[in-house]
């Protein structure tokens, strides 16, 4: 046996720890099988024979299931041990005293990187402690979503006030004289901004096929940010085209493609996204390790095998006016002014500074302002950006809104919110709160992979998506985990999802009489929090 | 006994409500049958005033009178307006006949479950709500001359309404936009346009019975409300539909996967680069399946079977001292690797990228 | 619910006509009080339509502060009306001891002004007034307007009436276009301000409903014009609108329902106007209103203007006569004015519809 010494990894160091009952297992090995990480393998361990002290020991070997200890194949808790096992016989076991991230500090020299979200949000979510408060009540009608006809719409792309739409009266005619800015509009919520590497060849094509079907068989006319990971020629060539949102960050990852492919498409896109920033992990650039550049991601990225790394700002963007012209008039022109060109920052104390400038940019082309709260989900991040750095979404978006209350420009740049939306179980709440307090509208990405089968939690389970070993297909290029994942199946769940959660956003409407959607209707909202009714401004109830 | 004559309005006072239809009880207590009133916008005239002695027939002469009149009305309770009303004639009508000689305003007819209501004009939104019928009492009629207006027969249970859509070729629709939504039962007879109808009802053809229905029915509607010149007129019945809920269930949706396979961009998005047959891997499943693969190693192999008697999947089979593992039974749990006494087997891990 | 009323006709009507279209449909009156808005006017201002006329009430000290600031500002008072009071014991009424309605002549200094810089004078002086009357509580100024005169007060409208004799006839006081409601917005304070119809610089409304989306509209307003202002009632919004859409932007007023209840995106792509209306509904999705409404209006060239909810929860109603048109909640009102109409010419105007009565009382419906 070998020798035991104080400063190695143990068991008891780790995260999670495996529990395993020899009586109830019947070794047929599926655990270990199903196990991506290799975290647990069979071993043959002594027992001894006897318990008379009188003879001599003797011993015999037998088959268990052992965790392994390891900084690279350590348990993450997935479950998936536990998921296959037919007698119930393993589990993994959250381990309260753990020492994990400061051996691996200490061991590697090397700061820890996971996937997932912020998992030091215990204080409790400011959208859970809002309420829909204003209910009609014999003043006015609740509506129904039966007999009313709702409009679950809103406008994306630069909104010009109605004096300089430029409009010219023609006896009862009102005629368009100028062109105006691209506006489109389409579902308040948004399949977010996960890109191709960061996450499976099937999640991707699966959230695009909602996408899709959503519009073209349910009339729900959601879009799909592309995120920066490139796009297939295939889908930039066809009609789909119309329902994404092409993002650029600081990598330009793909663009080489879509600036190719420009002559071909038959449709324009939905949108371009100019990534600024993530909440995630705010003021840090992507991260894509090396696992998981697979052949196809390095081509359709232009990339080898390595760990990427996109600088945390685009590079000859230091000023918001060198920004403003660069970025929006490129992309603007990029699609001859015909799509909207929207910016995606992560929430932060500076959030309004910025929309204002952008609210007062003279050429109109701004398109849409994305905050993405602290509490967004990321692939891969550092986890001291990840548990440390950001701002919680609720306030920065009310705060953007009422700066543009204050200068008479609501709604002139819709403002579209995310970061932790659906985390504690109702989305559609979220969504409707956020809504309420000024967005036009919602993103959200890490749900979709929880929609997906991801077993993850905000609590530390799995957020494995950086390793490239996500054991539910989600997060992974291996192609024995990719596919595990049922790609129908998937677009299926995003389908009902939305369809359930359009549901559940009338039956929020309808209550406080609305049959458009209630944006900026603050008044709507209640909360029981002193401090929050004073922060945003909304009716305190107690 | 005669006629019991009520002027509501005196100088500029005006009866209330509760003074008329308190009024109007003491004189039904005091054996008056028969009313004729001129009014000013009272609510509720007719409808809930009734005799002890249910033998007896109430009727009512009524002009300008207020929302709801006839609600509440009872079988053996006869009421007729000169001139239009406002909102809620019939309301909850349980089996009066209530005759409007002009237009009647919203929510006409609503919740009436027995009766007659008998309108010569026009009627508002939302009309013939929520009616239905108890199989106890006799079905409720709705006879409008002309239209009604938008949302109308909302969650309509059941009942017979008839929308006559006289006089109404300046309206696409002679039930508005967007009526019957709700709608779970009853019939609705339309002469005339109808559109935007919610998707839960359909539209049909009269069959024989139909027409009997309508062709005895109008000629007593028009006696009633003083149109019996416009017979002839509304009795073409090419001219007629009728309303019902829809028989078919709602058609289910595309299933997403057929979408993928039917209308979706043919090979995938990602065909340029990765073949991907879309089929599904189970947990612990084997082949390319496995997360990892075992090799054997000749060299180090004793040929103790060990592996052969403990694989679980009975994957591993020798032949000649040569030992292989079958890839499309083996699931990859390593136990034959833990087991070799010399680490003959050894566990690879499967990294393969997903790709062409 | 609130009960409204619009009547506009080819002869001089006396406003006891409004109590009379008002009087069957009590069941909507509280004791809140009435107030209407008389346009175009005759008796005796009929010979003084250019002149501004302020109509206010107040105590002597409010009185006199309005007084002073015209005065300051060079107004000449031509004419004065003072109500024939009549305090009889009993009455439901919570007077004011003044209520002043006077035509001035313009300063000297705008003798030779455009119409703008009139109106601008106008609405300055007006909102001059009305922080001088809420420094002290002293008054409320309802208009300072030519050719318009406004009344509102708390209380029953039968004894306001009876209060400032209006049910007897008179020559004296009397126009063609008469707007007025027996019930204020009564779901929050009895506020003078917060009774309808609402007057801003020759548009009235008044509004039957609930504005669920008066937040919007209210925050909107408040940064588009100094004159949005107040919004004690959730209908202001209706008016400040109006306003905007046909004075500010010179829209035609039959876009007044693509702002208040566009339709929703379907309808509008399959129209040959969707680029225009798209972009109205967008720019102006604040001022959306999504509660249930029946709208009323007068714009300043005196035709009337009827418009309903997307969903038509309320009620409206219209009759004709060659002399008169009405517009009202119920059908008794109009049945009280018009007993002898042609019933088949009355008008239950849709969701969708704009009616517009011209000055020649031609009723036109647009729909949207």
């Amino acid at each position: 046996m070998a020798a035991v010494k104080v400063n190695e990894l143990h068991k008891e160091d780790l995260p999670w720890i495996i529990e395993y009952d020899e009586s109830k297992c019947i070794q047929c090995g599926k655990c270990t099988a199903v196990c991506s990480f290799g975290a647990i393998s069979p071993a043959v361990e002594m027992r001894k024979k006897s318990g008379n002290i009188n003879e001599k020991n003797t011993y015999e070997k037998t088959l268990v299931i052992k965790q392994n200890v390891g900084f690279e194949n350590h348990c993450v808790g997935c479950g998936m041990c536990a998921n296959v096992c037919p007698n119930g016989a393993i589990k993994a076991v959250r381990n309260f005293d753990d020492r994990y991230a400061i051996r691996y500090r200490a061991e590697k020299g090397e700061s820890l990187k996971r996937g997932g979200r912020s998992n030091l949000n215990t204080e409790g979510r400011t959208l859970d402690k809002i309420k829909i408060g204003r209910i009609s009540q014999m003043t006015d009608p609740s509506l129904d979503p039966v007999r009313h006809t709702f409009e679950i719409k809103t406008p994306f792309g630069r909104v010009l006030s109605a004096d300089k739409l430029g409009f010219e009266v023609d006896g009862n005619k009102i005629m368009q004289t100028k062109p105006l800015p691209p506006n489109r509009w389409i579902y308040p919520i948004i399949f977010g901004d996960m890109s191709i590497g960061a996450i499976s060849s099937r999640m991707w094509e699966a959230i695009a096929i909602a996408t899709a079907y959503l519009n073209e068989k349910m009339g729900i006319p959601i879009r799909m940010g592309t995120g920066e990971g490139g796009v297939p020629v295939s889908l930039l060539k066809s009609r789909y085209l119309k329902y994404m949102i092409l993002q650029i960050a600081s990598g330009h990852f793909g663009w080489n493609r879509i600036v190719e492919t420009m002559p071909e498409m038959i449709e324009d896109p939905a949108g371009i996204l100019i990534k600024i920033g993530q909440g995630a992990k705010p003021g840090d650039g992507g991260l894509l390790l090396a696992n998981k550049v697979s052949k196809y991601v390095q081509e359709i990225r232009g990339v080898p095998k390595a760990d990427l790394m996109s600088p945390p700002t685009h590079q000859g963007l230091y000023s918001i006016e060198e920004s403003v012209q660069k970025m929006f008039l490129s992309m603007n022109a990029a699609f001859n002014f015909r799509v909207p060109v929207a910016i995606k920052v992560a929430a932060s104390v500076t959030s309004v500074a910025v929309y204002n400038n952008l609210l007062r940019d003279p050429y109109n082309i701004v398109g849409g302002f994305f905050i993405d709260g602290f509490a967004g989900g990321t692939g891969a991040a550092h986890e001291i950006s990840l548990n440390h750095t950001g701002h919680p979404i609720t306030s920065k978006l009310r705060d953007c809104y009422l700066a543009a209350v204050h200068q008479g420009r609501q709604g002139e740049i819709p403002l579209f919110a995310g970061g932790g939306l659906g985390q504690t179980g109702s989305f559609a709440a979220d969504a409707f709160k956020l809504i309420c307090l000024g967005a036009n509208g919602v993103f959200t990405g890490r749900l979709l992979l929880q929609i997906a089968g991801c077993c993850g939690n905000d609590t530390e389970k799995c957020n494995a998506c950086s390793t490239g070993n996500c054991p539910a297909g989600l997060t992974s290029q291996r192609e024995c985990l990719t596919k595990r994942l049922d790609i129908d199946k998937v677009a299926e769940n995003l389908v009902n999802f939305i369809v359930a959660t359009d549901m559940e956003l009338k039956k929020l409407m309808g209550p406080v009489g609305c049959s458009t959607l209630p944006i900026g209707r603050s008044d709507a909202l209640i909360t029981v929090d002193k401090h929050i009714a004073r922060r945003l401004d909304i009716q305190y109830s107690i | 006994m005669e006629r019991f004559k009520i002027e509501t309005l005196k100088n500029e006072n005006r009866m209330s409500t509760q003074e008329l239809l308190q009024l109007i009880q003491a004189k039904i207590d005091e054996g008056y049958t028969d009313f004729e009133i001129n009014g000013c916008g009272q609510h509720n005239i007719g409808g809930s005033s009734w005799a002890r002695d249910r033998s007896k027939t109430l009727s009512f002469l009524v002009r300008n009178p207020g929302q709801r009149v006839g609600a509440m009305g009872m079988k053996g309770t006869r009421i007729i307006v000169e001139g239009s009303v406002p909102a809620d004639t019939g309301w909850l009508n349980s089996g009066a006949e209530i005759i409007v000689k002009g237009d009647s305003g919203d929510t006409t007819a609503h919740c009436a479950a027995s009766g007659e209501i008998y309108i010569g004009g026009r009627v508002g939104t939302r009309s013939g709500a929520l009616m239905k019928h108890d199989p106890r009492f006799k079905i409720p009629e709705f006879w409008v001359l002309k239209n009604t207006g938008s949302y109308s027969f909302e969650f309509m249970g059941g009942g017979i309404a008839i929308v006559c859509g006289y006089e109404c070729e300046e309206f696409d629709s002679v039930l508005g936009k967007g009526s019957c939504g709700g709608m779970v039962g009853g019939t609705i007879f339309v002469r005339g346009k109808v559109e935007n109808l919610s998707h839960c009802v359909e539209i049909l053809n009269l069959d024989e019975k139909d027409i009997e229905f309508l062709h005895s029915g109008l000629k007593r509607f028009l006696d009633k409300i003083g149109r019996s010149e416009l017979f002839n007129k509304l009795t073409d019945f090419s001219e007629w539909h009728k309303i019902q809920t829809r028989a078919e269930a709602v058609k289910k949706r595309m299933p997403v996967a057929e979408f993928r396979q039917k209308e979706w961009i043919s090979g995938g998005i990602f065909g340029d680069f990765i073949t991907d047959d879309y089929a599904v891997y189970e947990l612990a499943g084997t082949g390319d399946a496995r997360c990892r693969i075992p090799q054997w190693d000749k060299k180090l192999c004793i040929g103790c079977d060990i592996c052969v008697k403990n694989c679980p999947q009975n994957a591993i089979f020798s032949d000649e001292k040569v030992y292989h593992s079958e890839d499309n039974k083996c699931i990859g749990c390593g136990i034959c690797a833990a087991l070799c006494p010399r680490q003959a087997w050894k566990m690879v891990e499967n990294n393969r990228e997903i790709t062409k | 619910m609130c009960r409204i009323g619009a009547i506009k006709s080819k002869k001089y009507l006396h406003p006891s006509i409004a109590l009379k279209l008002m009087r069957s449909q009590q069941k909507g009156h509280d004791d809140s009080g009435f107030a209407f808005v008389m346009q175009d006017l005759g008796g005796i201002f009929e010979h003084h339509k250019d002149l501004p006329i302020l109509s206010m009430a107040g105590t002597v000290e409010g009185a006199r502060k309005a007084e002073d600031i015209l005065m300051d500002l060079g107004f000449k008072r031509v004419l004065q009306w003072t109500p024939h009071i009549t305090n009889k014991k009993g009455l439901k009424i919570d007077p004011l001891p003044n209520y002043v309605f006077e035509a001035v002549q313009y300063p000297k200094s705008h003798k030779y002004a455009t119409q703008e810089e009139k109106e601008e004078l106008l609405l300055d002086t007006a909102l001059k007034i009305r922080k001088a009357l809420e420094e002290d509580n002293s008054g409320y100024i309802y208009a300072f307007w030519p050719d318009t005169l406004v009344l509102k007060e708390i209380g029953s409208p039968k004894d306001i009436g009876t209060y400032f004799n209006l049910w007897e006839e008179n020559s004296e006081l009397c126009s063609k276009v008469i707007t007025a409601q027996c019930r204020q917005n009564t779901n929050y304070d009895i506020v003078r301000y917060a009774a309808h119809p609402f007057f801003l610089e020759g548009y009235t409304v008044l509004a039957n409903g609930e504005n669920t989306f008066y937040e919007r509209n209210k925050y909107y307003q408040m940064k588009l014009n100094r004159a949005y202002m107040g919004f004690e009632s959730d209908s202001q919004c209706f008016l400040y609108t109006l306003h905007y859409l046909h004075k500010i932007l010179k829209w035609p007023i039959q876009y007044y329902k693509h702002v208040i209840t566009p339709l929703p995106i379907d309808k509008i792509e399959k129209r040959q106007d969707k680029d225009v209306l798209l972009r109205i509904k967008a720019s102006l999705s604040h001022l959306e209103i999504n509660g249930p409404n029946t709208i009323l209006g007068v714009t300043p060239d005196y035709d009337l203007l009827c418009v309903c909810d997307s969903k038509k929860l309320r009620p409206v109603v219209i009759g004709q006569n060659e002399d008169m048109v009405v517009m009202t909640s119920e059908v008794t009102g109009i049945n009280e004015l018009l007993p002898d109409r042609d019933l088949s010419k009355d008008i239950y105007p849709a969701e969708n519809e704009t009616i517009i009565v011209k000055n020649d009382l031609t009723v036109e419906r647009w729909q949207q």
